[in-house]
């Protein structure tokens, strides 16, 4: 009972990594109907630079500049690789751009900070504290909040500010937004930085906890597209719930099956809601009244 | 104030607008009529940016906006009440109707009374009011719009386009639309109206055009038009 809920515990914390990186999926499909495929190379982006910063300063204070390179990034993205796609029209386009600029990303990434897996600086201590007997490390906590805080903030401005009204209404109806003054193509760049720094910032709260490399967005970034997937594209609560169950399921696997059918799972359901319920657990049809 | 000149629109190769000239006073009700399919809705989405033109001009205040994009358009002033209501769905009543006011409400600073404009809309649709909070997917066709309406004149616009405003509704809120558009006429509002209920708008309208497969088949002062026999017989025999 005790080794299940300490599996459990850890499964919450790399869920949580799941569900924000598939949090950031979900900001540029709402607006634009499409998606980053480069989603895991944002969050190892950010995490290197994160890495290179906290040689000259504190981790808390490269948060912030990590954020910034993140949004930036994610204009990159948008400007050169969905837009033009956008604007002619074409459906599939940006899935070749997106992933195309994901492995150049990679590339880059490889150039700079080497093909090995570097271990990242805890800004916490690394001894686990003991809660009933279940150990958890004070990183894990910081994922969580952390994770939790930033999906937090990102629903306030939808809210309560009416430039967050103006994205929900261009998620909406892109169209009709418009029409009240609302320049929409600035609404879905603004969503693509939104949805990098996400990433970039889930990519500095998970670094401590795993080894950081060019090459660790891309099971992540896979894993979280199957999370966003099996909660639903556009439901919050839906990539939160995945995410812990997709967490969840692999520590526990990994303990009672084996490590090397941790991920088998989570794609299983995946490929269950898929066959059940194609827009995703929490997945909601918009109220629509003629 | 609207001036709309040798307007050619397309969709892909297909021109569905020839030679579009029009134009709409200061505090006049112009209305276009003709069939469906005639070009009325393009038209529309033509001047407000919806759609590129393929040729021609359009002014406001005779500030050129032709092929400038709908966002542009509407902070210059034109506001679009688009055909099949087009509310945002997932957002309350209210927010919706701020949304309207969206150009007067950022970069820091209110233009104009917004909360008032907002009050004045309230006045004019009581209905709203009640539904305040309410998301604006579940409302009933009529109060989507009465919403579009509301939304539209949030902009306190210099030009205010109703396109098919009584569409899909029932024969009572049709004539409460045609109250509501008699009443902003009144307020001295500039409206370019398109209707399937041609006699209602050309009785609320001081000048109609009629559009026939994508030209301007006649148009006149509203009452010439509604005594025109040709007019008659092809438009106003069976809507009311």
């Amino acid at each position: 009972m005790e080794i299940l809920a300490q599996l459990i515990v850890s499964g919450i914390a790399l869920g949580m990594i799941y569900a924000l990186i598939a949090f950031g999926y979900q900001l540029t499909f709402a607006t634009s109907g499409t998606l980053n495929f480069g989603q895991g190379e944002a969050l190892m982006l950010g995490a290197l630079v994160g890495l290179t910063l906290v040689g000259h300063m504190s981790y808390w204070l490269m948060i912030p500049l990590v954020l910034v390179f993140g949004a930036l990034q994610g204009i990159f993205v948008e400007r050169v690789g969905v837009q033009p796609a956008i604007k002619t029209k074409s459906e599939f386009g940006w899935i070749m751009t997106t992933i195309s600029l994901a492995i150049i990303f990679k590339n880059v990434a490889e150039n700079i900070w080497g093909h090995d897996d570097i271990t990242f600086p805890s800004p916490l201590p690394t001894e686990p504290l003991q809660f009933m007997g279940i150990r958890v490390l004070p990183m894990e906590i910081l994922v969580v909040v952390g994770a939790l805080a930033i999906m937090l903030a990102v629903e306030l401005f939808n809210r309560k500010s009416i430039y967050g009204k103006a994205v929900v209404a261009t998620s909406n109806d892109r169209d009709a937004a418009g029409l009240m003054g609302i320049n929409t193509g600035m609404v879905i760049t603004f969503s693509y930085a939104l949805s990098s720094m996400t990433a970039a910032f889930a990519g500095v709260l998970v670094a401590p906890l795993t080894l950081t490399g060019a090459t660790m967005g891309v099971v992540l970034g896979l894993k979280a597209f199957a999370v966003a997937i099996i909660g639903g594209l556009n439901s919050g609560m839906g990539v939160i719930v995945g995410g812990l169950i997709l967490g969840i399921a692999e520590t526990t696997t990994g303990y009672y099956v084996s490590t090397g059918y941790k991920d088998v799972p989570g794609l299983l359901l995946l490929l269950l809601v898929l066959a059940i319920k194609p827009a995703g657990m929490f997945g909601k049809s918009v109220i629509k009244k003629v | 104030m609207l001036q709309i000149q040798n307007l050619h629109a397309a969709y892909g190769k297909v021109e569905v607008l020839h030679d579009i000239s029009l134009e709409v006073p200061k505090g006049k009700v112009v209305t276009l009529i003709g069939s469906n399919g005639a070009g009325k809705t393009t038209t529309m989405r033509a001047v407000s940016g919806m759609i590129k033109p393929s040729g021609g001009s359009i002014s406001l205040n005779g500030k050129n906006i032709t092929g400038l994009t709908s966002n542009k358009i509407a902070r210059a002033g034109l506001a679009h009440s688009p055909e099949g209501r087009r509310v945002f769905a997932t957002l309350s009543v209210t927010d919706n109707l701020l949304l309207g006011a969206f150009p007067r409400l950022t970069f820091g600073r209110e233009r104009g009374d917004v909360q008032g404009d907002l009050a004045r809309v309230f006045e004019l649709f009581p209905r709203l009011k009640e539904r305040a909070g309410q998301q604006a997917g579940t409302l009933s066709g009529g109060e989507q719009q009465m919403l579009a309406m509301g939304r539209a004149l949030m902009l306190n616009p210099e030009v205010l386009l109703l396109d098919e405003p009584s569409m899909g509704l029932a024969p009572l809120l049709v004539n409460e639309v045609f109250r509501i558009i008699a009443e902003l006429k009144g307020r001295g509002i500039t409206m370019l109206l398109v209707e399937q209920f041609a006699a209602a708008a050309l009785e609320v309208a001081d000048y109609g055009y009629v559009l026939e497969n994508g030209r301007i088949a006649c148009h006149g002062p509203a009452q010439q038009l509604k005594d025109d026999p040709a007019v008659k017989a092809a438009y106003l025999g069976a809507s009311h």
